[in-house]
């Protein structure tokens, strides 16, 4: 069991189904979730800052990832996310969890080596299982 | 002869002497005087020699005036034999028909040109004026005998004619005719004579450049012919105009002759593609550019406008011949086509993120309630009602999902039209079909035959012939005719650089005398089925025509349908 993941989604009930469905098919211990890119950094940033005093702060270990969302995307989330500012992070592995059926997303998301996959909404407990094999846990 | 002269005079005096002598002897003989012998004999010789001296200066001037007349009479005839030979050798060597009219009489004689020239035998050639003028085309004879007869009656000075000859064939032959009259004394006119001339090779040459002058004057094409060299750099001078390119530049003939064609040039033409024709000419290469070119009037229309090399048979250039077309309209044509295109391919664009976008607000929110559903499948509820109405909601969004989902594939379908090929085993597809079709078939138990030895590989997109197929064997199977075992058949065969794949069954078939022209289109269904949705063929057909290939279907109610799929292989 993971100890911490990260969803991010504009969509309220798409993070309360995350939570409702991980919580039961116990993949992860803890969820915490933000409603944009800029949201899920901001907490990075904070994370960043505050581990310097306390460093016992946990981590999200992987992070569901939605597109398609207001103030900051998951594209250019994604560009900050790798850049060197946020190293200490940045092992996390991402997951895209869209409802997109645009090909040029599906291209994208293979040039960036941190998605390890790009699955259809909704999250649901056989997809789970099916992530639990692929890393391992 | 003067030797002849002498002897005639000779023998005059010896005999004129031995008469004298044989009468002196006689006289000597009866008289015995003698007397006078002696006197008498020197008075007969002398007689004798004055008369013979006397007989032969007449002789001699005699003689002189014979010679004199017989010298001229030989060169006389000399001249003539001379001339008449001329005559044998102009005839013989003229190909003209000669003819040689006696007016009064009105006999006509014809030399051997009427048969080498014209075809008539010489027993055949009429003897009047009347068998010439028979054999004049319609169309001449009145203009050429008026003409003609004024001449006879010599109201003109000269006369020649062109006209048209008959020969024995029944072919006319054109000829140009030229005579002379001879008078007598009074000034009639007593004989013509003249020389008919075949001109046909000539004026079916004259007609036919004539004919090919036409296109030059007649063209919509503005058609210029310059100097073969040009000083200072510019194209070639102008020698000749053709009437489109007075009306296509506004430049009249002489007001354009002796000019450079590069007074069309004007501050919007293409100067990179004048460099270009300049090259050209320097070069001696032909050369087509396209630029602005401006009228008299300084309007400007776009040309096209090509310079080709005339060569003199010494292989130096002669001439350049340029021809122009005025391509303002479809220059304008092809701005507006290229206008066209970007808009629509603009358009094609913005729909096609327009579908994406729609779908993933469709997707997004439906995602949410097939997952809220999945939630509730593990809470008990205890109300039959509200049991119900749950299912029918569960189903209602399923059913939406899957629309939504089909809907999707068909998108992504249009907007991917090269998309990977590789080369694919029939027979694996059909495994990987099957597969995934084993409960109906397991259930149906239908005899299927297959038959892919001719096409063991087909060059295709693995995905969509999985789909085609899955599609087209579950229509088999979910159509098949109550009254009967199913029967699927599935044939591939090579046909030059075609793969034909035959996929036939002996379902229920679909009519299609109503439905033809709906059978592969969106959400057509021809049997009233729960789970018909009408796509699968839409699907089929879009996924053969996006690699390339062609379907076409045959049926017949209750007998079967037959699917006919080509592919380029």
């Amino acid at each position: 069991m993971l100890e911490q993941i990260l969803c991010i989604d504009d969509d309220p009930i798409t993070l309360m189904l995350c939570k409702k469905v991980i919580s039961k098919s116990s993949f992860s211990k803890e969820i915490i979730t933000a409603q944009n890119g800029e949201e899920a950094l901001m907490h990075f940033n904070t994370l960043k800052y505050t581990n310097i005093k306390n460093k016992v702060n946990k981590k999200p270990e992987l992070i569901f990832l939605d597109l398609n969302m207001p103030v900051m995307g998951g594209w250019e989330f994604l560009d900050h996310f790798t850049s060197p500012a946020y190293a200490e992070f940045n092992t996390a592995n991402v997951i895209v969890l869209s409802s997109t059926i645009d090909p040029e997303d599906l291209a994208k998301a293979k040039k960036y080596p941190i998605i390890i996959d790009f699955l259809s909404k909704p999250v649901t407990l056989p997809m789970l299982e099916y992530l639990k094999k692929k890393i391992g846990i | 002869m003067k030797s002849k002269t002498l002897q005639i005079t000779l023998v005059y005096v010896i005999i004129s002497l031995i008469v004298a002598i044989i009468c002196h002897k006689i006289l000597t003989t009866y008289f015995s005087k003698i007397e006078y012998f002696y006197l008498f004999v020197i008075k007969d010789v002398l007689f004798i020699l004055i008369t013979g001296l006397i007989f032969r200066y007449i002789l001699s001037k005699n003689e002189k005036k014979n010679i004199s007349i017989f010298e001229k009479l030989k060169k006389t005839n000399e001249e003539i034999k001379e001339s008449n030979e001329k005559y044998d050798i102009v005839a013989k060597a003229t190909s003209d028909t000669i003819w040689d009219w006696k007016i009064q009489e009105d006999s006509i004689n014809w030399n051997k040109g009427i048969e080498s020239v014209f075809g008539y035998n010489p027993a055949d050639v009429g003897n009047t004026s009347k068998w010439w003028f028979d054999k004049i085309h319609p169309e001449d004879s009145i203009r050429m005998s008026i003409k003609l007869y004024s001449f006879i009656e010599q109201k003109t000075e000269k006369w020649q004619d062109q006209y048209r000859f008959r020969c024995v064939d029944g072919s006319y032959k054109y000829v140009l005719d030229r005579g002379f009259l001879l008078k007598d004394e009074n000034g009639r006119a007593i004989r013509m004579i003249g020389a008919i001339q075949d001109i046909t090779k000539q004026k079916e040459e004259e007609q036919r450049l004539k004919l090919l002058e036409t296109v030059i004057t007649q063209s919509k094409d503005s058609i210029l012919i310059t100097e073969a060299n040009s000083t200072d750099r510019k194209i070639p001078k102008i020698v000749y105009v053709n009437p489109a390119f007075s009306q296509m530049s506004g430049y009249l003939s002489h007001e354009i002759i002796g000019k450079s064609p590069n007074i069309f040039k004007g501050p919007k033409s293409d100067s990179e593609e004048l460099k270009k024709l300049l090259r050209a000419i320097k070069n001696k290469e032909e050369c087509l550019i396209e630029t602005i070119s401006y009228t008299k009037k300084k309007e400007e229309y776009w040309v096209r406008f090509s310079m080709i090399p005339i060569f003199n048979n010494e292989g130096s250039i002669s001439h350049w011949i340029s021809i122009q077309r005025d391509i303002t309209d479809e220059k304008k044509l092809e701005t507006e086509k290229e206008h066209l295109i970007r808009e629509l391919t603009q358009n094609n664009k913005d729909l096609k993120q327009f579908s994406y976008i729609t779908s993933h607000n469709l997707r997004a929110p439906l995602s949410n309630l097939i997952g809220l559903l999945n939630l509730i499948e593990d809470i008990p509820v205890e109300d039959p009602e509200l049991q119900e109405i749950l299912a029918g909601f569960t189903k209602s969004t399923h059913l939406l999902n899957e629309t939504i989902n089909d809907l999707v594939k068909v998108i992504i379908i249009k907007d991917n039209p090269s998309m990977q090929k590789e080369e694919v085993s029939l027979k694996e597809v059909f495994e990987n079909v099957f597969s995934q079709l084993s409960f109906q078939i397991e259930l149906h138990k239908p005899i299927i035959k297959l038959n892919f030895e001719k096409v063991p590989l087909l060059n295709t997109n693995k995905a969509y012939i999985e789909s085609i197929l899955l599609n087209l064997l579950t229509n088999s199977l979910k159509y098949k005719s109550e009254n009967r075992k199913l029967k699927i058949s599935i044939t591939a065969e090579q046909i030059d650089h075609k793969a034909i794949l035959t996929f036939k069954d002996n379902g229920i078939g679909i009519d299609l005398d109503r439905n033809r022209d709906k059978v592969f289109g969106l959400y057509q269904r021809f049997h009233n089925y729960p789970d018909s949705k009408g796509l699968g063929l839409y699907l089929v057909k879009s996924q053969v025509e996006t690699m390339g290939g062609t379907i076409t279907i045959e049926s017949e109610v209750n007998k079967g349908t037959t699917f006919t799929i080509t592919f380029k292989n």
